[in-house]
């Protein structure tokens, strides 16, 4: 017991400095706050186009950046109307082009500035998803998510009879008065971005998010609690078609021109797309969510456009998000969200068994 | 007038054949493992393009081409069924059906690297085995004016016929049959009175996949152009066609399938009118919003039963 | 009517928003009487922890030789705890792969509880006499030990006094604070012109009253024409066999159904009386009926805790624009709820399992959850649905317990449906008993028991069961 000492020992029992949080455990108290978290990141990423200045990175890098996180914020609303009400929807694709026509003719058409285009987006987007949100009521499970599909498909064929090709000049779009250069675009969406994630992440962590899942998981017992299901119902689905517009409106903005005919962007496989997103990442994680997204849509045009083999090959890039998805549903069914759990879970059990095993060979000794 | 209307109800003969099969396959797995099959076109595409291999490489008819295509559809629907969903760990019914998209972009991937150009392939119709100068055409002369049915299309809506009327009678009468219903009502319940569901399962997914197959058969020679995505319109149209018609029964979403491509063509016989010239391009909106507003009417499908839960 | 009205909502609103804001003045008091102990008691455990780091000899010695002694055969027995639960586990897992040499598994098992058992014994005297050997050497501190605690304790107390002061300033702000909160929302509710007096009465005491009630589904007639008064502050027992239609009378009440025909009378905690099929079916709760399910339907997803904070949704009246930015006024309303939340843990005796997810617990558990549910919304009339379904005696008995001391403490009126005789005749104090949707019978206990169409029909010709 060459350890003991027993005058110590009392003391650190009897009057730890338990109530004083060390400055690694503030630190840490700190990181776990999604607010920091989020602005962390947003620092991360904002500086990228500083770096594309100066050479560090590629200003196609940065591009690609935009673009994913464009599709990020379309999967940030779907998680919450997947992960968190429940509600099947393959329609994702079609609000999308809501906020790309709105942003054709207002802003190119009739020259708006951004800002009201961003407003009109937004009522528009609304009232769609009140209205699929009060068909809802109606249909349930995979009648509604084949009917989702059938507005989608709706919305892309009215889409692409109005105007087969859309055109965005960005001498006319106007923030506040100011012109919008590319790199301010990038800005936008970034600041877009974080500030939808932080939305939604409060929401999932206030009473809003709880009635959500109760009315997931039980309609009776969540109307018994006083949780009306038509409103949240509603406005899981206004959130996630208010989301895929704006995600649409700085489509537009990033790229400028979309052929829709052509375009897979409105079409089925940008729904299947995001839902594999959500469901890599974990339905109830929005990191994950956000990590998902980067493996669909980010992987290939940053890190894999580097690797030769994989330019040549682009369909490979496609047979392998596949397998992926599959795989991880397979034997992850909580996603990239679960996978990490574990492997903290796992790293915590290993210290914990290490420390015991110290201790107990200590015993036996003097 | 009226013949002229009816060649164009006529027209959509094929249509009407390659939708009831595919919708028919998208039931059967939906009823059977409770899974939305996304890679139903995927997999009809991948069965056509083997079909379209045998065909041009080796020269061998279109009657015995489709063979090798249906057997690529049975082997791949099995594969699905028995590795891929029983190997995982508890993979729910939202996860199969996120499978099968990724299934959907492994093809997407896989068919190029397979099969070299993916863009065009020329296909053959059925009714063309040697020559390609035979009429292809039936003209019938009927209610004051012409009538025009393919010879494909008649051909492929025998084949429909014989096989849905074989596949309901067994449905109705056989051993196998009587496990599908059992099965498709509950899993659970027939895996106690002694169904062995992973049979069913396994044989639900290699049929549906094999129609596939044969549907994509018909549709590419109809005349369409063959790429991965060719199937796609097909499958958005036979998963409406199960809602419209319901997935309660095994003879709804056959109805569905009638009905959309009639209405379709129906739409677009507008056009004849000088008032709605212009209608093509507006034709499948119109068509959709239709759907829509029948399935709001009756959500549970034309013939579907609404399931209440106790409380 | 009084029930859906607009007046009616923004009087509902503007009460809770009042006895939040009292709860929550109540807290921030607490909040600064806790603040003040606490910071006292880290000012005396600095003092105390000063002085025996300059004088070590000084500590108490028979409460360091107890203190460390228990600390260090606690964390022996846990870690000994912990390797047996590996070996065992490890034992279990070779004993699954080749079940032949579970017989050497179990002696290797056996034997290394003997071992740990001897090093137990071992290590226990090693640690008292080594103990005992640092401490004896010690000096004792004398006189001067006893200055030195009493110059800490007149210093603590010093500290008291100041803190105290500073406290007490406090506590008058907020008092004033929310005094003044509390007038403003009193004044605002005072303000809120309630609808006229409905034309709609009950007699006194009456808190439910049903009248003819008819349920019927196309030909089937599950309810017909059932009628009966429930008294405020009884609990009032509904016994039918199955299929009779309880569970659908319930529905009723709670507007899961539309009643064919029928009134359902209802005097809500605004006093005033209501028909119950013009409210919607989340609204009821709001006028005070709250329930639990036949199937347990708890939800799965998230935590016990959290269930309850469910249960206590229409009590937080935050906006949506509050919720989505978390406002300050989130977080205290959060507080309010979370702490009435943690009082009806202690109540339920759940507090242990507060921040377990819902899915894996038993359940017994399960069904107290839901009942703990319906307390969250200080209801006037709670109603459950087969309480004692898959209960043994002993929780039987305990539920009985439980309902009682709900009643008791809260006040408010219970209805239940049950298909435990022993547990019915024994709490309730008025029974109803329906068949195939018609009333049998209804009175006391004693009455149903001795009524001839209920032992028909229900109770059997034999009453061994009943009257315990």
């Amino acid at each position: 017991m060459t350890d003991l000492n027993v005058k110590q020992e009392y003391l650190r029992l009897t009057y730890s400095d338990h109530h004083k949080a060390s400055a690694d455990e503030k630190v840490k108290k700190l990181l776990c706050i999604p607010l920091t978290q989020y602005l962390i990141f947003t620092v991360i990423l904002g500086i990228f186009p500083l770096l594309a200045q100066m050479g560090v990175l590629t200003s196609s890098f940065v591009f690609a950046i935009g673009n994913t996180m464009i599709y990020a914020i379309m999967a940030i609303g779907f998680c919450l109307l997947m992960g968190y009400s429940g509600l099947a929807s393959l329609g994702t694709a079609g609000f999308v082009g809501i906020g790309a026509y709105i942003a054709y003719y207002l802003m190119q058409i009739y020259g708006a500035p951004f800002g009201i285009a961003f407003i009109v987006t937004v009522m528009v987007s609304l009232l769609s998803g009140v209205l699929v949100g009060f068909i809802s009521l109606r249909i349930e499970g995979i009648y509604l998510a084949i009917l989702t599909l059938g507005l989608s498909e709706i919305l892309r064929n009215t889409f692409i009879s109005l105007k087969s090709t859309i055109k965005l000049d960005m001498s006319k779009v106007r923030l506040f008065g100011v012109k919008i250069g590319e790199e301010q675009v990038y800005l936008l969406i970034l600041a877009l971005f974080v500030l939808l994630l932080w939305i939604t992440s409060n929401l999932i962590r206030s009473p809003i998010g709880r009635a959500l899942l109760s009315v997931k998981n039980s309609t009776s017992a969540a109307q018994a609690m006083g949780i009306n299901l038509m409103k949240y119902r509603v406005l899981a689905f206004v959130i996630s078609t208010v989301y895929a517009a704006i995600a649409g409106l700085m489509y537009m903005m990033l790229l400028r021109n979309m052929t829709t005919s052509t375009s897979t962007l409105l079409s089925l496989a940008t729904s299947l797309n995001i839902l594999g997103a959500v469901v890599i990442g974990g339905a109830k994680s929005l990191w994950g969510t956000t990590f998902g997204v980067f493996i669909i849509y980010g992987l290939q045009s940053t890190l894999l456009s580097k690797v030769p083999f994989f330019v040549e090959n682009p369909a490979f890039i496609t047979m392998m998000t596949g397998l992926l998805i599959i795989l991880i549903v397979m034997f992850f069914p909580g996603g990239v969200a679960q996978m990490a759990g574990n492997l903290v879970q796992k790293r915590k059990n290993g210290t914990i068994n290490a420390q015991v095993q110290r201790r107990v060979d200590s015993y036996g000794r003097k | 007038m009226f013949a002229a209307f009816l060649s164009t109800v006529c027209g959509s003969l094929l249509s009407i054949c390659v939708t009831a099969l595919s919708a028919f396959s998208v039931t059967i797995i939906f009823r059977t493992s409770t899974t939305a099959n996304f890679a139903q076109g995927s997999v009809a595409a991948f069965g056509c393009y083997v079909v379209a291999t045998y065909l041009n490489q080796w020269g061998i008819p279109v009657y015995l081409g489709v063979l090798p295509g249906m057997i690529a559809g049975v082997l791949i629907g099995l594969f699905i069924d028995l590795v891929v969903f029983r190997k995982g760990r508890h993979v729910g019914e939202l996860g199969k059906q996120i499978i099968t998209m990724g299934f959907v972009s492994l093809f997407y991937g896989g068919i190029p690297l397979l099969f070299g150009n993916p863009e065009f392939i020329p296909f053959e119709p059925f009714y063309n085995t040697t020559k390609a100068s035979v009429d292809s055409n039936v003209v019938l002369n009927a209610f004051g004016g012409e009538i025009v049915l393919t010879k494909h299309a008649l051909i492929s809506a025998a084949i429909t016929a014989v096989v849905l009327a074989a596949l309901f009678l067994l449905l109705k009468y056989s051993k196998w049959g009587l496990g599908v219903r059992t099965t498709a009502s509950s899993e659970f319940t027939a895996e106690l009175v002694g169904i062995n569901t992973h049979v069913i399962t396994a044989i639900s997914w290699a049929l549906a996949c094999a129609l596939g197959v044969l549907a994509a058969v018909m549709y590419a020679g109809g005349g369409a152009m063959i790429n991965t995505s060719f199937m796609g319109t097909i499958q958005v149209n036979a998963f409406l066609a199960c809602i419209l018609g319901g997935f309660s029964t095994f003879y709804g979403p056959i109805v569905g399938a009638v009905l959309i491509p009639v209405l379709s063509n129906c739409v677009g016989f507008l056009a004849n009118f000088p008032a709605f010239s212009d209608i093509s391009r507006w034709q499948m909106v119109i068509v959709y919003i239709l759907l829509l507003v029948i399935i709001l009417i009756k959500p549970q499908g034309l013939f579907g039963k609404k399931v209440v839960k106790k409380v | 009517m009084a029930g859906s009205d607009r007046a009616y909502r923004k009087l509902v609103r503007k009460k809770t928003m009042l006895s939040a804001e009292k709860e929550y003045k109540g807290i921030l008091l607490r909040d600064c009487e806790n603040q003040l102990l606490q910071k006292t008691e880290v000012f005396r455990v600095q003092l105390m922890q000063d002085l025996y780091t300059a004088h070590p000899d000084w500590i108490p010695k028979e409460e360091a030789k107890r203190t460390v002694y228990e600390n260090r055969m606690n964390q022996f027995d846990t870690d000994i705890a912990f390797t047996m639960k590996q070996a065992s586990d490890r034992a279990a897992k070779a004993i699954v792969k080749d079940p032949g040499c579970r017989e050497s598994e179990e002696q290797r098992l056996s034997e290394l509880q003997k071992q740990q058992a001897l090093l137990r014994e071992d290590y226990s005297n090693r640690l008292a006499q080594e103990i005992d050997a640092q401490l004896t050497a010690c000096r004792d501190g004398g006189s001067a030990k006893e200055a030195a605690l009493a110059e800490i304790e007149q210093k603590v107390g010093a500290y008291r006094a100041q803190q105290a002061k500073t406290a007490e300033m406090q506590a008058e702000k907020i008092r004033q604070t929310e005094d003044a909160k509390i007038a403003k929302l009193t004044a605002a509710l005072s303000r809120v012109q309630t609808a006229p007096a409905g034309k709609l009465t009950l007699p006194e005491g009456v808190v439910l009253r049903v009248q003819d009630l008819c349920m019927y589904f196309g030909g089937v007639r599950a309810v017909d024409g059932l009628s009966f008064d429930v008294k405020k502050g009884e609990i009032f027992g509904l016994i039918g066999p199955n299929g009779a239609g309880k569970t659908t009378v319930f529905n009723c009440i709670t507007q899961f159904y539309k009643p064919t025909a029928g009134t359902l009378l209802f005097e809500n905690k605004a006093g005033e009386i209501i028909s119950l099929p013009e409210e919607k079916v989340h609204d009821v709760v709001q006028q005070g009926i709250a329930r639990t399910f036949q199937n347990v339907e708890v939800i799965r997803e998230v935590s016990v805790l959290d269930n309850l904070l469910i249960a206590g949704h229409r009590q937080f009246t935050a906006r949506l624009i509050t919720q989505a930015l978390h406002l300050p006024a989130l977080k205290k309303q959060e507080r309010i709820i979370r702490e009435k939340a943690l009082r009806v843990l202690e109540f339920m005796g759940l507090t242990a399992y507060k921040d377990w997810y819902a899915a894996g617990l038993p359940y017994g558990i399960l069904k107290k959850i839901e009942i703990a549910r319906t307390l969250m919304c200080d209801p006037q009339l709670i109603i459950l649905d087969e309480p004692a379904a898959g209960l043994n005696d002993t929780e039987t008995v305990e539920l009985a317990e439980l309902i009682r001391r709900i009643r008791d403490t809260l006040g408010c009126t219970i209805l239940l449906v049950e298909h435990d005789m022993g547990l019915v005749m024994n709490i309730c104090q008025t029974i109803c008993a329906i068949s195939f949707g018609k009333l049998l019978a209804i009175g006391t206990p004693e009455q149903i028991q001795k009524d001839p169409q209920v032992q028909k029909a229900y109770l059997g010709e034999n009453n061994e069961e009943v009257g315990q």
